[in-house]
């Protein structure tokens, strides 16, 4: 059997593999449905004047949720391989540690400007 | 009736052979791309050499005028800028990386060939942009860290820093490109066995250099962005006057520059781990430490940027991290070194040029080394800062460090790639040369420094106690200058009537040498079965540990091969044209010349799609198949999840800046501006579109070609109502409220932040209607699946981005951020 047949064997077992660890339709609209009644309710937040108080930690939480949500459903990786998690998970904390430092670096500047 | 198996000799598939000028240009077998590499950068570093002596001889006395203050400017910024970019990285990386990691790892090629050549033409025309103005309009001249604002239009108004920026930004391209070749090939191509604890210490090297460049170049293009921006379209990202601040480009640029510094000293290492041992005859001392420390190096590494800006004013909590952060990877470098002198303590040690080369590398990168925890300490560095001490620290740790490492990997690796020999003789000279010469030029600087003599001054005046030590580091230049003369010469000797190399001319260690030299184009007649570290050694003398006394090597490789069934690549012209479209954007955009820019941009679109469609097995190029590769995991999926990795470093940036400057930026102020209702109703679809994404890939994977097709043309419609709203909401700022992309801080990072995240959906809406066209045609179906659920991966990002950017742009606009 040549490679490329094998390939195309290989691949094939791959779809099959990722049909059966892939979630179904059913699953994907539940999550939709999920998404759309968080980002209602980011707006929700947004507009209630007795929320004001807690806007920032309750927009983060419900951003945090949505971010899991398509990550881990729509993007698999609640089904693939472990290592696909930590390609992302590893710069993504490295993003945030980079974003956190600036602004705490910039804060500091701007009381301190000389 | 099956084709019948065409059996080849060995010795008649030497890469090296066959397909005149335009095989090289069409090349993707990764041994040809690093040779292309190696000549390229070796040329360069004449170039850079060169400057070098035009800096040195300037210097040699004080007043001197035999260069202006510009020329000067510009040779010593070429200089590093050349060096760095163009010839370190490229070496180590370029030619080293691509000739040795398929043969380390027992693969036949890196895991994306025809990307693996598109890196180096990119390298080649990035390189060509950055020295363009030797022709027209001046070199970059305001140092390799370029700061701002000495690069904005009011301090350097020539084309130099325009060479610089979109040079920089053209080489970035080509690092990622290759570091995501390379990262993919090592998690996923080793041969059977190879298990991590098991694989060269190269590779460790280069494992890690690449996560570098992944997640540390994406820093420095968005501050490259920004200065474009300030020259290009009059925003104000480095301008005080406007309420920027300098202050952002530093911590950009060394977000990735401290990075940087390991991406040249990483490989270096590497290369260095594996010749000692080989000319130790011993193993490699304390081998799991020294993969542990390297990747703790990197680690460490992205929090020490600030240690380059103590002048700066951070504060005393900022500088007491950094500081700390600094001396601690003085501990895993430590163990390095310790390991290398424990390899070669008690070794049966054959003083050939590579291991002389070694040798002198450990002991000078530790004087560099030393001094460079010293500049750790703020109050020192505040002391030492932009004097002489600091040009003579970066010039013990990448002259006398990763260039000696390089030589010594030269002389190594020579017959190799090659299957001559270089002339030992000749090899010692040049040592020896080098040893002295390099160590009377940059030692001195040490003096120089402590007697106040500022780095990047173009001349001084006599009596300042500085004329001595510059006339004898300048004479000592010269005398490295000869040193390579005789370099050159060996090679040009051996390369004309060199003595023939065997297959293992060193008694090596690593797999490379089971094979011909040079290889053939193949690689391995068949993929080797690792059982442990040092795998060839083992397959000679039974043992990691073995002295190699136990006798004579056995030779195990097969002398003939059935060629029909091993699967390389096909050549492409591709990559070649679209670096030339890329090239002729660049250029076009810096002469001010937009046909050109057009034609550029439409030749590398028109390019790129046709090679996404180039080969008949449409999305089946990789060499390994999917059962083959070491994780069982696709190669193509492991590249798309750690583009998302750099990419989320990317927008980190353009985020991070956006806060910053939001606090800033006078009014209209994000709050008068922003349309919560419309903006909703674009999150919503955007959403949405994820979930027709993934309906369409359940389509094709249950091989249902014409809902999977559906639902492609549906996200790419959402997608497309989605660009439709920012593009209304981009035209009613404009035309309602009057703000422009300059107008205040705030609408700079506004439309750059929002307009980037537009740029990457139109692009996810190109590759989806390619996509959906493919479906249509009928070249998508079950088993390819997979290529739709790359694009969706991609998809899914630039929707999780938004998920991001909707919180803190939009529903925080009235909070007040640093």
């Amino acid at each position: 059997m040549s490679d490329h047949a094998m390939e195309g064997t290989h691949a094939a077992a791959h779809a099959h593999a990722a049909e059966e660890h892939h979630p179904q339709a059913g699953t994907y609209i539940v999550v939709a449905i999920i998404l759309t009644a968080l980002t209602g309710a980011e707006i929700g937040v947004f507009y209630a004047s007795f929320l004001q108080p807690f806007l920032v930690p309750l927009l983060i939480v419900l951003a945090i949720l949505k971010f899991i949500l398509v990550a881990q459903y729509y993007m698999h990786l609640h089904f693939d391989s472990r290592v696909f998690s930590v390609l992302f998970v590893f710069p993504l904390w490295l993003a945030v540690l980079i974003c956190v430092s600036l602004l705490m670096l910039f804060d500091y500047l701007s009381y301190h400007p000389g | 009736m099956a084709a019948q198996p065409k059996a080849l000799p060995l010795e008649q598939a030497s890469y090296l052979e066959g397909g005149g000028i335009y095989g090289w240009l069409t090349t993707i077998d990764h041994k040809r791309v690093a040779v292309l590499y190696g000549v390229t950068a070796i040329m360069l570093m004449i170039l850079g050499g060169t400057e070098a002596m035009l800096v040195r001889t300037q210097l040699m006395r004080p007043d001197n005028h035999f260069l202006t203050a510009q020329q000067y400017n510009q040779f010593f910024t070429m200089h590093g800028l050349t060096m760095i970019f163009l010839v370190i990285m490229p070496l180590e990386t370029g030619f080293f990386g691509n000739f040795l990691l398929p043969l380390h790892i027992g693969a036949r090629d890196v895991a994306f060939p025809r990307l693996n050549a598109l890196s180096y033409w990119v390298f080649l025309l990035g390189a060509l942009t950055l020295n363009f103005g030797w022709l027209w309009g001046g070199l970059p001249n305001d140092g390799w860290f370029g700061y701002a604002n000495l690069t904005s239009t009011q301090y350097s108004p020539g084309l130099n820093i325009d060479f610089y920026d979109l040079g920089l930004l053209i080489l970035g391209v080509s690092s990622v490109m290759s570091s995501l070749n390379f990262f993919v090939t090592i998690i996923n191509m080793r041969a059977p066995g190879m298990s991590f604890m098991r694989m060269p210490m190269f590779i460790w090297s280069l494992l890690v250099t690449t996560i570098l460049v992944l997640l540390a170049f994406p820093a420095l293009t968005v501050g490259l962005i920004f200065l474009f921006m300030d020259r290009y379209f009059g925003t104000n990202y480095y301008n005080v006057i406007a309420g920027a601040t300098p202050i952002l480009w530093q911590h950009l640029f060394w977000i990735f520059g401290h990075p940087e510094v390991y991406i040249m000293i990483l490989p270096a290492f590497g290369l260095i781990s594996e010749i000692l041992p080989v000319f130790s005859y011993k193993a490699l001392f304390g081998y799991p430490m020294m993969a542990y420390s390297m990747i703790l190096i990197a680690f460490l590494s992205y929090g020490v940027w600030g240690h380059h800006m103590f002048a700066t004013g951070m504060g005393p909590v900022a500088d007491a991290a950094f500081s700390i952060t600094s001396m601690l990877i003085a501990i895993p470098t430590g163990i390095k070194i310790f390991s290398w002198i424990a390899t070669i303590w008690g070794g049966r040690l054959r003083f050939t040029t590579a291991y002389l080369f070694a040798i002198a590398f450990v002991l000078q990168f530790t004087i560099g080394g030393l001094s460079g925890v010293m500049h750790a300490s703020p109050p020192i560095d505040l002391e030492q800062t932009d004097s002489y001490i600091i040009v003579a620290h970066f010039h013990y740790v990448l002259g006398l460090g990763a260039l000696f490492a390089i030589l010594g990997g030269i002389y190594y690796y020579w017959p190799k790639v090659t299957g001559r020999m270089l002339n030992e003789k000749l090899g010692k000279w040049h040592f020896w040369l080098s040893v002295v010469s390099f160590n009377a030029t940059f030692f001195p600087m040490h003096f120089l420094g402590e007697l106040g003599m500022p780095r990047r001054i173009y001349t001084y005046a006599p009596h300042m106690g500085w004329d001595f030590w510059n006339f004898e580091e300048t004479i000592a230049a010269y005398v490295i200058a000869v040193s390579f003369v005789i370099f050159f010469i060996n090679i040009f000797l051996s390369l004309t009537g060199g003595e023939r190399a065997g297959n293992d001319p060193w008694d090596a260690r690593t797999l490379e040498w089971s094979i011909p030299s040079p290889p053939p184009v193949y690689n391995f007649a068949t993929i080797p079965t690792v059982a442990s570290r040092d795998a060839f050694w083992v397959m000679k003398y039974g043992s990691v540990e073995a002295s190699g006394l136990e006798g004579a090597p056995a030779v195990n490789a097969p002398a003939f091969v059935d060629i029909s069934k091993i699967h390389i690549p096909a050549p492409s012209l591709y990559p070649v044209l679209i670096a030339l479209g890329l090239f002729g954007m660049a250029v076009g955009v810096i002469i001010n010349w937009y046909r050109m820019v057009m034609i550029g941009a439409l030749l590398m679109v028109m390019c790129i799609l046709a090679m996404a469609f180039e080969y008949p097995n449409w999305g089946e190029e990789n060499p390994h198949a999917v059962g083959e590769s070491f994780l069982g995991l696709d190669s193509r999926k492991v590249g798309i999840w750690s583009f998302i990795g750099s990419e989320c470093v990317f927008f980190a940036s353009l985020i991070s800046t956006y806060m910053v400057y939001k606090a800033r930026s006078l009014g209209p102020y994000d709050a008068q501006i922003l349309n919560i209702p419309l903006t909703s109703f674009s999150t919503f679809i955007l959403l949405m579109s994820s979930l027709l994404m993934v309906l369409a890939l359940a389509g094709f994977q249950r091989n249902d070609k014409f809902w999977g097709t559906f639902w492609l043309l549906g996200t790419a419609l959402f997608g497309c109502i989605f660009l439709g709203g920012q593009v209304y909401e981009f035209g009613s700022f404009w035309l309602k409220e009057g703000m422009v992309f300059n107008t205040n801080l705030f609408s700079q990072c506004f439309y750059t932040l929002v307009g980037f995240h537009g740029f990457h959906v139109f692009i996810g809406v190109v590759w989806l209607i390619t996509m959906a066209i493919a479906g249509l045609l009928g070249k998508i179906d079950m088993k390819r699946s997979l290529a739709v659920e790359l694009a969706g991966l991609y998809w899914h990002f630039v929707d999780i981005v938004w998920v991001v950017i909707f919180t803190l742009i939009y529903l925080m606009r009235t909070i007040k951020h640093a």
